[in-house]
């Protein structure tokens, strides 16, 4: 069943909303922020594509956000754009479910609890830490704040995390379940997982990220919050429709690609990933958005909000090996995109749109 | 610093109260509803605060209720109990 998408709401490395989004993809490339962290033996230094989430107290009061974390803030943020967006902040939202796409979860949070309870005990550990590193947390507080009574739900699945998600909320809008979906995608950095990234990737993260290079390691980190209001397509989408979503293992059952497809990739400069879409996409026109949000397993979100955002525009943003010296090129009304992303291990998730 | 100033000071960066500053939180204001406005899960994480930053245990609400009062009754009873 096609899902049309009503609504998109962002925050990430680019800044906050859709237009900070449209503005990033017309420069092709953000730069990070530089992150600091003390160590005994000196301060280290390396870029990082954060979030600021300070629009959220245009929607929210700030009192009632100190017990919220940030990964749940990035969450609220999005909810909160994507549902202006699609002119439903008034809206009876009792039909309105909630699925949450994440690769890591509230990292910080996790972390920070469980150093309280291991420095301190367990009679010292923080009860909100607690609270909020309860993986449905977030999307509790999306479904408390929107009053949003029904069904909500987080999906883990690493990098398949939005498609896999994803086919959940369409199941519940075939079921009749719900009448719309708030689907977000969100992961946040932490120093656990700088310091993990720097285990796994040794040729380290300092950038520029260079997506479609797939001989080389150039990822930097990233986080955010992609969030789409999604409907039954038998209402007009506002920007396009998701026609269907596929997962699968490229080793067990190889993709196969409808000819000339047009696809945005998930390629976000790790290179254990990119020898997948080096071995299968010689003949595709592609693009890649690492450089705009950086490098995390919900950036797929991402990927299918400029999908979307295309699509409505009827423009193909360049990507950072683009020339941006050139206008973008025209989309034909009829032009599909697909978003494609791949896990180390060879898993796949595809998600075709349309107009 | 005194036991009342690291109190204030923990509590609105444990607690998350950016919108108050130490002097602004009067010693004899109540903790609770009409004052600095906390409510029962702030009780909790209050009772983590003080075993945490001074070492001294809040071991039910027999005790904790007269004690989590005020500024000043929180600190007379951290005093006592560290004296």
């Amino acid at each position: 069943m096609r899902m049309a998408i009503q609504g998109i709401g962002l925050c990430g490395g680019f800044g906050q909303g859709i237009e900070a989004l449209r503005t990033a993809l017309q420069a092709g490339r953000v730069e990070p922020q530089e992150v600091c962290i003390e160590h005994q033996g000196g301060p280290e230094h390396f870029p990082a594509y954060r979030a600021v989430v300070d629009q959220l107290t245009e929607f929210i009061p700030k009192r009632a956000l100190r017990r919220i974390d940030h990964f749940s803030k990035m969450t609220l943020l999005g909810a909160c754009l994507a549902l202006k967006d699609a002119d439903l902040l008034e809206a009876d939202r009792s039909r309105t479910g909630v699925v949450i796409a994440t690769g890591y979860g509230a990292l910080k949070t996790t972390f920070d609890f469980l150093d309280s309870y291991l420095d301190f005990g367990y009679s010292c550990s923080s009860p909100t830490h607690f609270s909020n590193s309860v993986h449905n947390a977030a999307a509790a507080h999306v479904s408390m704040q929107f009053k949003a009574t029904a069904p909500s739900l987080t999906v883990t699945q690493f990098e398949m995390s939005v498609a896999s998600a994803l086919l959940s909320a369409q199941q519940w809008l075939a079921e009749g379940r719900v009448d719309q979906v708030l689907f977000g995608a969100i992961d946040e950095y932490s120093e656990v997982l700088h310091y993990c990234r720097q285990q796994f990737f040794a040729e380290g993260e300092q950038g520029p990220v260079q997506p479609l290079d797939f001989t080389i390691q150039s990822a930097v980190v990233g986080e955010g919050a992609s969030f789409l209001v999604l409907t039954r397509a038998d209402q007009t989408a506002a920007y396009a429709c998701i026609d269907k979503v596929r997962l699968g293992n490229h080793q067990v059952r190889p993709l196969e690609l409808v000819p000339d497809e047009r696809l945005i990739i998930g390629a976000d400069g790790h290179k254990e990933c990119g020898r997948w879409y080096a071995s299968l996409l010689k003949d595709h026109p592609v693009t890649a958005y690492a450089a705009v949000y950086g490098s995390f397993p919900a950036a797929v979100g991402f990927d299918l909000a400029v999908a979307a955002l295309m699509l409505r525009d009827r423009k193909l943003y360049l990507d950072s090996e683009g020339d941006h010296s050139s206008p973008p090129v025209d989309l034909s009304p009829a032009e599909k995109l697909s978003c494609l992303k791949f896990g180390p291990g060879g898993d796949y998730g595809l998600i075709q749109l349309s107009t | 610093m005194s036991v009342k100033e690291k109190l204030k000071r923990v509590l609105i960066e444990d607690l998350n109260l950016e919108d108050v500053e130490p002097d602004e939180i009067t010693d004899d204001m109540a903790l609770f509803g009409e004052g600095l406005g906390l409510d029962s899960l702030d009780a909790v994480e209050l009772v983590v605060i003080v075993q945490k930053h001074f070492g001294v245990e809040i071991k039910d609400m027999e005790e904790g209720r007269p004690a989590l009062q005020t500024i000043s009754t929180l600190a007379k009873f951290i005093e006592d109990r560290l004296a």
